[in-house]
């Protein structure tokens, strides 16, 4: 436990609380929406907050939550979270050289721990500081804040969906939690081409048995995004 | 939820797992591996292609058919509007739940 006391950790996680802060705002509704849209499904608050700890990813409990309530395959949800968690490959790569020097315990935590925000907020600054300890210090104070928040309000969310009847369609809360986080991807056209694909074949497949569809929309919407990436570099070289 | 019901923690523990794995693959292994440039490309592609796939037949189709007229379209036209339009996180959700709610009672 010596780093977490150490004269540098200390000053790292002041400085990067102070830069995540008025960031971690924005996950409020996030944590609202996500543990009302747990009970609406269904699930008891016991288990609504147990998912949200074990998992901690926004992306990734939304999506998978319409699939657990429709009784899919197991497979194709785990395969579905996959496919939403993996920008955080890339981010992991992008911000990994900002661990160096560090042990595999606090990695481990850094990893479990990482969001968009977080990496937003200090994959710069961890890359151009030497002191190792201030490096920990200034990731894990905000992305030890953000956890505090997500279950914090996920909690308030849980609660406040047992008070509400079911009639309210809850549930459809997920889907349109799902529908702003595409928005933003669908602004750039190869993005959009990818979205537009995954959401066609998908319905177009609605009919294959164990939600195949959704399967095949996530391939066939990787291939179009990937083949309209390719046209647009070479459009704008030409 | 029925068809989880017992094996809900174990279905937790492997979305974890889908999870914490990627979050914490070269944070943990360092920069001893690197992804080849395609994969990565290929990668920033998966989340767009998998939020539109789960999204788009849940506004689009009612029990399996091609519904074009249905509540849930017109509450996804309203959240998105709301979106594009406002920059206020809550709108999206009053919109869409709004529009949802008020259809269904109106059809009702």
């Amino acid at each position: 436990m010596t780093i977490f006391s150490s004269p540098g950790f200390r000053a790292g996680a002041r400085e990067g609380f102070r830069a995540f802060l008025p960031l971690s705002v924005g996950l409020i509704p996030w944590a609202l929406v996500t543990g009302m849209s747990m009970v609406g499904i269904g699930m008891t608050p016991v288990q609504a907050m147990g998912m949200n700890v074990i998992v901690f990813a926004g992306t990734a409990q939304l999506g998978t939550l319409p699939l657990i309530a429709a009784g899919a395959p197991l497979w194709l949800i785990v395969a579905t979270a996959l496919a939403l968690n993996l920008r955080f490959l890339i981010f992991s790569a992008a911000i990994a050289q900002g661990f160096r020097g560090l042990a595999n315990g606090p990695r481990w935590l850094s990893g479990h721990l990482l969001t968009d925000g977080v990496f937003a907020t200090c994959v710069t600054k961890m890359m151009e500081t030497e002191d190792k300890d201030w490096r920990l210090g200034y990731y894990l104070a905000p992305s030890i804040w953000s956890w505090l928040l997500w279950q914090g309000f996920a909690l308030v969310g849980v609660l406040a969906a047992g008070s509400i009847p079911r009639g309210w369609s809850l549930e459809f809360m997920a889907t349109i939690a799902l529908m702003v986080l595409l928005i933003p991807m669908a602004k750039m056209r190869p993005m959009l081409v990818a979205a537009a694909t995954g959401g066609l074949t998908a319905v177009l497949l609605n009919g294959l048995p164990l939600k195949l569809g959704l399967f095949a929309g996530i391939f066939a919407g990787i291939g179009a995004g990937l083949a309209a990436d390719h046209w647009h570099t070479k459009g704008a070289r030409a | 939820m029925n068809a989880y019901d017992a094996t809900i923690w174990g279905v937790f523990i492997l979305i974890g797992l889908a999870t914490t794995l990627p979050r914490a693959s070269f944070i943990v292994l360092g920069s001893r591996v690197t992804l080849p440039s395609v994969v990565q490309r290929a990668l920033r592609y998966a989340p767009a292609a998998a939020l539109a796939a789960i999204v788009v037949p849940d506004v689009l189709l009612v029990s399996g058919e091609l519904a074009p007229l249905n509540p849930k379209l017109a509450a996804a036209g309203a959240a998105i509007g709301a979106a594009l339009i406002s920059r206020n996180p809550w709108l999206p959700f009053i919109a869409g739940m709004g529009v949802l709610l008020g259809l269904k009672q109106f059809l009702a």
